[in-house]
């Protein structure tokens, strides 16, 4: 059985009279440990794909299996619970709780967790060590550089050890110097810790790296082979 | 349950200008409700004593202020002859204010031997023998003492009149703390003031089984045609008439409580929105990671319910350490409300409190809970 299986996705928005429909009848497999990124032009879709695979929006008509469960038939508290165990997702922005310090905000989805507080230190040590920043665990997030901040919301993205790590643009607000920090260290956490990942982004270097390339045009999702697509099951029902 | 503590309480640190402010207008709201509720409670005590109706007072017809009755200490015999009268004693009362004062002192004359069977008094220092052998002996209820700063073996002038000070009292009728009972002989002698042999009112200690009314109906009776005409109540209906003015006002400031506890609840409710609409994205961010939205609703409740609680103990603890303290009362006409601060008003305060900060929050807890995640996300 696949991790992730989308089926028929579909998500239409409407403006005024105007209905718009980012994706549709999108399918989409993901396995275990895989790296999948995603381009296409601005406004195609991408975030919308990412808000409906972490639940945190609805889609229109389709499926979204994950391990067994389809998430789309979740209620809101149930779907929070999913998310607390399931995924870990790195803003464009930090995102981090101001009021927290780095160790703080790492620690927050593991107390969503049922986990004893010695288990939580010891995952928020392993995350801050991996994204070696066990030295600035007692700043705030306004005490750290942009990619730092950036590392912690890695570190907060993995600790729960989620299913899969969705990131939205990872690195688009860093400069390219931090940026290829950051891309080095995403791409450890599936080479070394084996983690599945699907991260969206405009930069073609961020895509390289993932085994699996997507890209999202006119509401079609399409696989990149070599540069070129590949037979989708979109592309077998757009030939067809 | 409690993991978010920290989250909660660094996130009020953090805007901690606007929690203080918060706080302290809760404070100072709970701190006047807290004064309100001690002299209703005052005054609810006053006119619930007991002994308040099984005891009439007798006060010159159509006469309110103490310094303006005066009737002759021979009606006593009079009164006694009447059926179901067990005892009657005449008093002097000589006050420095008859209009409505926060400091009222109060003398009360009474022949020293009839003060024991006629009032309830404990003495805290000095002795009886003491009093009945001196006559500018003056027994302080604890009271006025300590509001003006009374001590055994000092002397202390009202006007022309002076006292020793050779006795300090509790009562279980707090109201009677602040009196000074002297001598009746003694005030009636004081200079400037011919009045041997008139008194400013009788009580008259009913038998068991007599009816009050009937008796009070009586002694009226008997002396309508003069010299000096009476009117007759029992002494709760006498305290109640008396401070049916103050009884009124405070009846007022009664609504004066609820619009304090109104106050906290815009105040709390608004330091709350603004807590709310401030965070949104945050919440947007907190429920992506998986934080389900009940728990945001409690978050942003547990936030207004601290700020509205600590405001509330804040106002409270000092509401009841001032007027603990300082022992306020305010009387007119010879008749004194003290001010009774009590652990059931602490906890009403507190209940208050906790309510109110419980429904300021419930609207913005509820907004934050319904946060659309994706356009929380979107925000700046
Ligand atoms: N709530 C909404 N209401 C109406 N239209 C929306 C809404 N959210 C997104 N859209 C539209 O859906 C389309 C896809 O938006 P989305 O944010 O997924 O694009 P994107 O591929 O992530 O773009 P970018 O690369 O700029 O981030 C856009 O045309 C956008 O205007
Ligand atoms: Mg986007």
């Amino acid at each position: 059985m696949p991790l992730v299986e989308i089926r028929n996705l579909t998500k239409e928005f409407s403006k005024g009279d105007e209905k718009i429909r980012p994706l549709n009848d999108v399918d989409l497999t993901i396995e275990e440990k895989d790296f999948l990124s995603l381009m296409g032009a601005s406004g195609t879709g991408k975030s919308t794909l990412m808000n409906l695979l972490t639940g945190i929006d609805r889609p229109t008509s389709g499926q979204i299996v994950v391990n067994g469960t389809d998430i789309t038939k979740l209620s809101r508290g149930r779907l929070a619970d999913w998310r607390a165990a399931n995924i870990g997702y790195i803003f464009q922005t930090h995102n981090l709780i101001p009021v927290l310090t780095a160790y703080e905000n790492v620690e927050l989805p593991l107390l969503l967790l049922p986990m004893s507080s010695a288990e939580r230190r010891k995952r928020v040590e392993i995350a801050l060590e991996a994204v070696d920043l066990s030295d600035r665990a007692d700043h705030y997030p306004r005490q750290l550089s942009g990619g730092q901040e950036q590392r912690v919301g890695i570190a907060r993205a993995i600790v729960a050890n989620p299913t899969i790590v969705v990131g939205d643009e990872p690195t688009g607000n860093l400069d390219t110097r931090t940026a290829e920090q950051i891309l080095e260290l995403v791409e450890r956490l599936n080479v070394e810790l084996g983690m599945t990942l699907f991260v969206v982004t405009h930069d073609p270097k961020v895509a390289s790296v993932a085994a699996r390339r997507l890209h999202l045009d006119d509401g079609r999702l399409i696989e990149m082979v070599d540069g070129h697509p590949a037979f989708t099951h979109d592309a077998v029902q757009r030939s067809a | 349950m409690f993991r978010f503590t920290p989250y909660v309480l660094k996130s009020l640190w953090r805007h901690r200008a606007r929690t203080v402010l918060t706080v302290s207008g809760a404070a100072v709201a709970l701190f006047v409700f807290c004064v309100i509720g001690a002299v209703q409670g005052g005054l609810e005590s006053l006119t619930r004593q007991s002994q308040a109706d099984q005891t009439l007072v007798v006060f010159q017809e159509n006469r309110f202020c103490p310094a303006s009755s005066r009737l002759p200490e021979d009606y006593a015999r009079t009164i006694t002859k009447i059926p179901g009268v067990k005892d009657v004693v005449p008093i002097k009362v000589l006050t420095n204010n008859c209009r409505a004062s926060l400091d009222v002192v109060v003398f009360n004359g009474l022949p020293p031997e009839k003060l024991r069977v006629a009032r309830d008094l404990n003495l805290l220092s000095g002795n009886w023998t003491e009093f009945e052998n001196r006559t500018d002996a003056a027994l302080a209820g604890q009271a006025v003492a300590h509001r003006r700063n009374l001590k055994v073996g000092q002397k202390f002038t009202m006007g022309e009149v002076t006292v020793t000070i050779v006795g300090l009292f509790t009562s279980s009728v707090t109201a009677e703390e602040n009196f000074l009972y002297t001598h009746l002989d003694f005030l009636q002698r004081a200079p400037g003031r011919n009045t041997v042999g008139a008194v400013t009112q009788f009580e008259v200690l009913l038998a068991d089984n007599a009816n009050p009314d009937a008796t009070a109906g009586a002694i009226d009776a008997k002396f309508r045609s003069g010299p000096v005409a009476t009117t007759t109540r029992t002494k709760g209906v006498f305290q109640r008439e008396t401070l049916s003015d103050l009884a009124e006002l405070v009846g007022f400031a009664h609504w004066l409580g609820y619009a304090c506890v109104g106050l906290v609840l815009s105040l709390v409710a608004t330091t709350t929105v603004m807590a709310v609409q401030d965070r949104i994205k945050e919440h947007g961010v907190l429920q992506t990671l998986g934080v389900r939205p009940t728990r945001v609703f409690r978050l942003v409740l547990a936030e207004s319910l601290l700020q509205s609680l600590a405001g509330g103990f804040l106002g409270i603890g000092l509401g009841l350490l001032l007027l603990g303290w300082w022992g306020f009362s305010i009387g007119t006409e010879g008749v004194t409300i003290t001010f009774q601060p009590s652990l059931g008003l602490a906890v009403s305060g507190a209940v208050v409190s906790a309510v109110v900060g419980v429904l300021a929050g419930l609207a913005p807890g509820y907004q934050a809970a319904r946060t659309q995640i994706v356009a929380a996300l979107r925000q700046a």
